[in-house]
């Protein structure tokens, strides 16, 4: 029994616990102290995920021929440490007043533990797999819980989680294929059989296993075109759940997506794959891919007025962040992809928290709803306040040093239109995630909100804790950098020069810790300059400027919809929903079909055709 | 290829799965009406003999063998052909029959006897080595099954049982003239000596012909594309125990008879191709049908079809890998759409009226999801591996069509997920207070004993889980077995072939 | 460099930013009153305008996010000098280079915002949703003309750049090199100042001074020192990618008052553009001519 072994059986251990005390109120607790203990076994696999080398499970089947075995390697460690990380803090999230109101309201708490649980156990069998065929079983057990995840609201959530699960089995059935494909040139489902076999294979059929495990992959990842589906499934979960959803299940598409398509196929020869007549080939193919997958979300994102649709749109597009540093190719890229992947689900999850903190509070999310709530729930404005400026990527949070990664990778490379297109989904970002921050925490305290308090601190605390590590990561880059290393290392991609303080190169390093530093000393010199200058008097909201008239209570004197009206009026035509039409083309074109053939079933004369059919298969017999 | 090991009359003793229920069901008319509660019970103790036999026989038998009916020999005489293939299904009909036989206590005694008959008939089609006797079985098998969906009286049942009956005709009258063109190019009709015959007399246009009538004409049983119409409105109208019947094991086993003929006699590439493109047709007929159903014996009759047409892909794949993934996928079938046609019988009405229906039914609920899961081929159930045999199968093939087949097993797939967890959402969604739920008042008795054997279907669905690799090393053998022509020849004819 | 010496500098060169950008400011009033026909403040003026403006005896606040807005946009600023190279001074230029300087700036208007915001009056709002806007506006040409720089040079340390363009002479400058870039980048700087024709975001007569209606006192003080950091930012940056740095004092300065005497002459002269036509013309012109120049570079 090796130590991977100990982790899988005690994450099924998981399972087993919150399917039988689920719904008692210590439930939230006890999984949470149980995921405590995951994440303390997964660090004894840490030598792993700082050194290099490989964990191999005892346990491996043979089913139909095919040998199934698990390991775990650098990457997978440092995938765990964040699904695990993610999962402690939604489950500790969960567990105080916000799953008493849950109950209250309805909700299903021991189903939402459960599948918490079984989330984290399908995600870390999925980042254990070692061959063709535990990776697509780890994968369809993922899917489906997620599904179990996304289904359990019931209304919206489930309408959505029914898109959901359609794209996700249209993405597994193309990595069956592809895996079918790799089956044939390799004669068997085992990774080494297939790297062996590569070489050999032509252009064609190298494009056809890309397409398929790239397009299968993606649809998880929620890369354009197969996006549509994510954002409502995610904002629609509960409350920890999404948090857990946004902050590390779209990135198991990414994981499926480096081990598959970076370490076993390569880039090089992905860029060997060229598209004829064009100036594309399969690494700017990536690129572009994610480009888009950055701007189109992210200025979707700009349009939404409920929070959550907000930050979910958003968790859309900072994927394309990450697969946009890794088809780069070069060292700071990969690292910058990775550790965004790292980045995010800590802003992310921070975010969500804020948000369900303030839904918890105040009931809704809808931002034309909301407003001035800073007074009131100042700790969750604070986290909040750091998620923004980590998921903008500005100092001196961890989401600047990985975006700093991607653009300078694009720099080196020589990729220019890449480069305004990634800065340009900043930008986007910026706009967006003002607007969230405004509407909800700033400007006029609403008359219903005068009494709403900060939540307590079963939910503070893991939001504070997370705020924290944005934080502490973007000071000190290097403590993520680190393993990073090791996952580039076990990767065959080159290694990043790292240092505490970030990244030491000859043409322009990176040094967190000076400009953090500088930072912070800046903002104490501008606090001595301020605060040395008097005393203020602080007023009352109501006692503003309003063109000579007076305010009262009941007044609303909020900025909050149609924030962006003069860049709405420029870019509003440019959004051309063709995504959504492409989807509900292809959705009537299914059930005009479906019709046709339910007509032909009802056909009352089967008589007459079933002779024409007869004649005609005696004429195909007779001319073939 | 002496059997001698076998005690002639264990041997023998599976011909009881034939004689036994037929002839009880010939004379439970007269014990009825002697006594109720003899007849009653006379049915099952039947079947349980006939399964005792069955494993009597599975214990002792350690390679094929026959038995000439009445002593007369090969090919003059009727040969009953019984290696792990044909034992296997005997088996299965037997516990099938035994688990969706019709324990109600206001059955009729015709339906009782139209139960046996049809067990014994299927029992027969899976032993038969000989084609009129075959022929002969499965006009026995349909009259059956005509009667028992009519047996529920109900006016729909009615047009659809003479629907049934028509195609089902029509199919007779196909399968008739190609047992008879096979007769005049061959002069004999027991299958091992077609199977001798077929290479040098068979691989012409009559041949060809012949396939495809029987192809057609069985096919009605087999749910084959295009011979199926009468599927929806049968499965949705009859009693949902016998749709499970229809659908879970007779079609099974016309899908047997279509695989030895085109194993033993048939082997030619053309043969393949009608199936391959059948089974296509089948496939996406079934599939996009099923996803504008409007109720759920229809939703289910529809998928049912789309599996068959994955069932006839998965035979049209040449050699031995062909049979194993037919195999596997018609079994797994066979264990999951009757216990589906079960759930039906309380939620056959419309899909819309079962809105919160998980409420009343959890456990047929979960069952449900369960089962749609297998479908779908979600790993680690049985439904996943049998694809994974199919598509390892098809992409081993190089002809286009195959990855034809492929792609649209795929995109089907897709399909069915969508429409059965759209199902399977409406079962658990939340209803205001008040609303009907859907359920109708019914006797509880029934209703229980439905779900226990749904139940049951879904425990073996965990055990096939659990035993994957010793289950999946059994079938590769059975499959080898019933590939391997040589064998059935040289049983059928011990001393040298002719 | 020790980190004492880096220290010392990291406090010097805001203090040098601070001198020179009211000076600048001084500038900007003068050349807006010349054009205007008037005589224009006196020398220190805008020095008494700070004084006066902290020594107020009412400050009044709407809260501490207020407050610290304006510490975070004064803040950022003086952090923001430090990375700027000035002759003789380096500071933490090569700790973090023109990227890292381009997203430092973005944190005053940032705090600016975020303090506007629990100012609770929708005219500042509305001011600060239209210099996001702006921003994304000005930022689509910038960020062009950074990759040209950092391509054309090979490096993204200013120090570098700086030493690369001193060692060729004016032959080697940025400007001659890269005409284009340095054009779009001129454009790119009238929007980042802020003034017209792109002042949408202030539009005293519309929205009553925007982000400012509710700043008096020592925050609007603040903002003045703010907009001394912020013509002194945006002059030696574009010396710093296009007119060589600095060699000492006396270049230095004539060539980053030059600089921002260019966009404040024209300033004065244009009425402001709405907000629709402000992000139209920003991404049209100036991105044009920065793909072009950097097509121009690139190859």
């Amino acid at each position: 029994m090796t130590a991977l072994d100990h982790l899988l059986l005690f994450s099924a251990a998981t399972v087993l616990l919150a399917l039988l005390v689920g719904q008692r109120p210590y439930g939230g607790w006890l999984s949470t102290v149980f995921y405590a203990g995951q994440f303390a076994l997964l660090m004894q696999l840490a030598g792993v995920g700082y050194s290099g080398g490989i964990i191999v499970s005892s346990f491996s089947l043979t089913v139909l021929d095919h040998t199934m075995s698990w390991r775990f390697d650098a990457l997978s460690w440092f995938f765990a440490v964040i699904t695990i990380g993610a999962a402690l803090l939604a489950s500790w999230y969960s567990a105080g007043a916000w799953g008493k109101k849950f109950r209250a309201d309805g909700g299903n708490i021991g189903l939402l533990h459960l599948a918490l649980a079984l989330n984290v156990f399908s995600m870390l069998l999925l980042l254990a797999s070692g061959d063709f065929l535990s990776l697509f079983v780890g994968w369809e057990l993922v899917s489906w819980a997620s599904f179990l995840l996304m289904v359990m609201a019931g209304g919206a959530a489930s309408r959505a989680a029914l898109k959901y699960v359609t794209y996700a089995m249209a993405g597994a059935m193309a990595i069956f294929a592809g895996m079918a494909l790799a089956y044939h040139y390799a004669g068997s489902l085992q990774y080494l059989d297939f790297v062996s076999v590569l070489p050999l294979l032509s252009a064609s059929q190298g494009w056809m296993l890309v397409a398929l495990f790239g397009c299968g992959f993606a649809v998880k990842m929620g890369l354009l075109p197969f996006h549509l589906w994510q954002a409502a499934a995610y904002a629609e979960t509960p409350g920890p759940g999404a948090a857990f959803l946004g902050a590390i299940s779209s990135r198991m598409g990414l994981y499926a997506i480096i081990v598959v398509l970076f370490q076993l196929i390569g880039l090089i020869p992905i860029e060997a794959l060229k598209i004829s007549f064009t100036f594309l080939d399969g690494q700017s193919l990536l690129g572009w891919v994610a480009a888009f997958s950055i701007i189109f979300p992210t200025f979707t994102a700009l349009r939404q007025n409920d929070a959550r649709m907000l930050l979910a749109w958003h968790g859309i597009g900072q994927g394309g962040y990450m697969l946009l540093g890794l088809a780069a190719g070069d060292a700071l890229g990969s690292a910058g992809g990775l550790m965004h992947v790292f980045n995010h689900a800590t802003y992310q999850a921070a975010l969500f928290f804020s948000v369900f903190a303030v839904v918890h509070q105040t009931g809704t999310s809808d931002l034309n709803k909301l407003g001035g709530l800073i007074t009131r729930m100042p700790i969750s404005f604070l986290v909040m306040l750091v998620g923004i400026i980590g998921l903008a990527g500005m100092p001196p949070m961890n989401g600047f040093v990985s975006k700093w990664m991607v653009y300078r990778s694009l720099m080196l490379e020589g990729m220019p239109l890449l480069f305004v297109a990634s800065v340009i989904g900043t930008l986007g970002t910026i706009l967006s995630v003002y607007k969230l921050i405004h509407n909800m925490f700033l400007g006029q305290l609403r008359l219903e909100h005068q009494n709403v308090r900060e939540v307590p601190w079963s939910m503070v605390a893991p939001m504070v804790i997370l705020a924290a590590i944005v934080l502490i990561t973007g000071m000190m880059p290097g403590l993520v950098l680190e393993p990073i290393a090791s996952v580039q290392a076990a990767l065959g991609l080159p290694v990043v020069n790292y240092t505490l303080g970030g990244v030491d190169m000859a043409s322009g390093a990176l040094d967190m810790i000076w400009v953090c530093g500088i930072l912070f000393g800046g903002f104490a010199i501008g606090a001595i300059l301020f605060y040395s200058g008097g005393r203020t008097q602080h007023i009352h909201q109501l006692d503003n400027y309003a063109g000579g008239h007076f305010l009262t209570a009941d007044t609303r004197y909020q900025y909050s919809d149609n924030f962006y009206a003069g860049l709405m009026r420029v870019i509003g035509p440019m959004y051309r929903y063709s995504f959504q039409w492409l989807e509900n083309s292809i959705h009537s074109v299914t059930g005009l079909l479906g019709s046709g053939m339910k007509s032909w079933y009802r056909n009352a004369q089967p008589s007459f055709y079933l002779l024409a059919t007869a004649v005609l298969a005696m004429a195909w017999v007779v001319v073939l | 290829m002496n059997p001698a090991e076998m005690n002639p009359q264990d041997m023998h003793q599976i011909v009881l799965t034939v004689v036994l229920p037929l002839l009880a069901a010939f004379l439970l008319p007269v014990f009825g009406r002697i006594s109720m509660t003899f007849t009653r019970y006379l049915g099952p103790i039947v079947l349980l003999i006939g399964l005792l036999s069955t494993y009597v026989v599975w214990g002792e038998m350690t390679q094929p063998y026959m038995i000439a009916i009445g002593g007369f020999a090969p090919p003059t005489g009727i040969v009953f052909y019984i290696d792990q293939l044909s034992l296997l299904f005997t088996a299965l009909v037997l516990l099938m029959s035994l688990l969706l036989w019709p324990y109600h206590r206001d059955t009729s005694v015709r339906e009782y006897s139209l139960s046996l008959l049809l067990a014994g008939a299927a029992c027969g089609l899976a032993l038969s080595g000989d084609l009129f006797n075959i022929y002969v079985f499965y006009e026995l098998a349909s009259v059956a099954s005509f009667g028992l969906v009519a047996a529920i009286a109900s006016g729909a049942a009615y047009a659809a049982a003479i629907r049934y009956l028509i195609i089902s005709g029509f199919g007779s009258v196909l399968a008739l003239t190609g047992i008879a063109l096979v007769y005049t190019q061959t002069g004999t009709l027991n299958l091992a000596q077609l199977a001798l015959l077929a290479p040098e007399q068979l691989s012409n246009i009559t041949g060809i012909t012949a396939f495809l009538l029987i192809l057609l004409g069985v096919g009605v049983k087999a749910e084959l594309f295009p011979v199926n119409t009468w599927v929806p409105e049968v499965y949705a109208t009859a009693k949902k125990r016998v749709s499970a019947l229809l659908a879970g094991l007779v079609s099974k086993l016309a899908v047997l008879v279509l695989v030895r003929l085109l194993v033993l006699v048939f082997q030619t590439e053309q043969a393949l191709q009608i199936m391959l493109l059948l089974g296509v047709l089948g496939v996406i007929s079934g599939e996009l049908a099923a996803w504008r159903a409007k109720d759920m014996s229809r939703m289910l009759a529809y998928s049912s079809i789309g599996q068959l047409g994955m069932v006839f892909i998965a035979f049209s794949i040449p050699g031995e890998a062909g049979l194993y993934a037919g195999i596997a996928v018609a079994l797994h079938h066979l264990l999951v759409k009757p216990a589906l046609f079960l759930l039906a019988e309380r939620w056959g009405k419309s899909l819309e009226g079962l809105r919160g229906a998980a409420r009343v039914s959890p456990g047929g609920a979960m069952l449900f999801v369960l089962f749609a899961l297998s479908l779908v081929g979600v790993p680690p159930l049985p439904g996943f591996w049998a694809k994974l045999l199919v598509v390892m199968g098809l992409i081993s093939q190089g002809a286009a069509m195959y990855s034809v087949a492929l792609a649209v097993i795929l995109i089907a797939t897709v399909i069915e997920a969508n429409y059965f967890f759209r199902l399977a959402i409406t079962l658990y969604a939340k209803t205001e207070a008040g609303e009907k739920t859907g359920e109708e008042t019914e006797p509880k008795a029934h209703a229980r004993l439905d779900i226990a054997t749904s139940a049951l279907f879904g425990a073996a669905l965990i055990a096939a889980v659990v035993f994957i690799v010793p289950l999946g090393q059994q079938l590769k053998d059975t499959a080898s077995q019933a590939a391997n022509v040589k064998t059935y020849i040289s049983t059928v004819f011990p001393t040298d072939g002719r | 460099m020790s980190v004492i010496e880096i220290l010392i500098e990291a406090m010097l060169m805001p203090l040098v930013a601070f001198v020179v950008g009211l000076f600048m400011v001084l500038m900007m009033r003068k050349i807006g009153a010349r054009i205007q026909r008037r005589v224009g403040p006196p020398l220190l003026q805008p020095l008494y305008d700070i004084i006066k403006l902290y020594s107020k005896h009412t400050q009044t606040s709407h809260g501490w996010m207020h407050d610290i807005g304006i510490v975070m946009a004064v803040g950022g600023y003086v952090a923001a000098e430090a990375m700027l190279p000035v002759p003789g001074m380096n500071g933490i230029a090569e700790k973090g280079g023109l990227i890292v300087l381009t997203y430092m700036i973005m944190i005053p208007s940032l705090g600016l915002a975020l303090g506007v915001g629990q100012c609770a009056n929708p005219n500042g709002s509305i001011g600060i949703a239209r210099a996001l806007t702006a921003m994304l506006a000005y930022d689509v040409p910038f960020v062009i003309v950074v990759f040209g720089v950092a391509w054309h040079f090979g490096s993204t340390n200013l120090v570098e750049i700086i030493a690369a363009q001193q060692a060729t002479g004016p032959a080697g400058w940025g400007i001659t090199e890269m005409p284009l870039l340095a054009f779009a980048g001129l454009f790119a700087l009238q929007g980042m100042l802020g003034k017209q024709p792109f002042e949408i975001y202030v539009a005293p007569h519309e929205i009553a001074t925007g982000p400012m209606v509710e700043m008096s006192g020592k925050h609007l003080g603040g903002l003045f020192v703010m907009q001394c950091f912020q013509l002194y930012t945006a002059a030696v940056l574009y010396v710093t990618l296009f007119l060589g740095g600095g060699e000492n004092w006396l270049t230095f300065l004539a060539k980053s008052f030059a600089v921002v005497a260019i966009p404040m002459s024209i300033a004065f002269v244009f009425p402001r553009y709405k907000t629709d036509d402000l992000v139209r013309l920003l991404w049209k012109w100036p991105v044009m001519a920065g793909l072009l120049g950097l097509a121009f570079v690139m190859n």
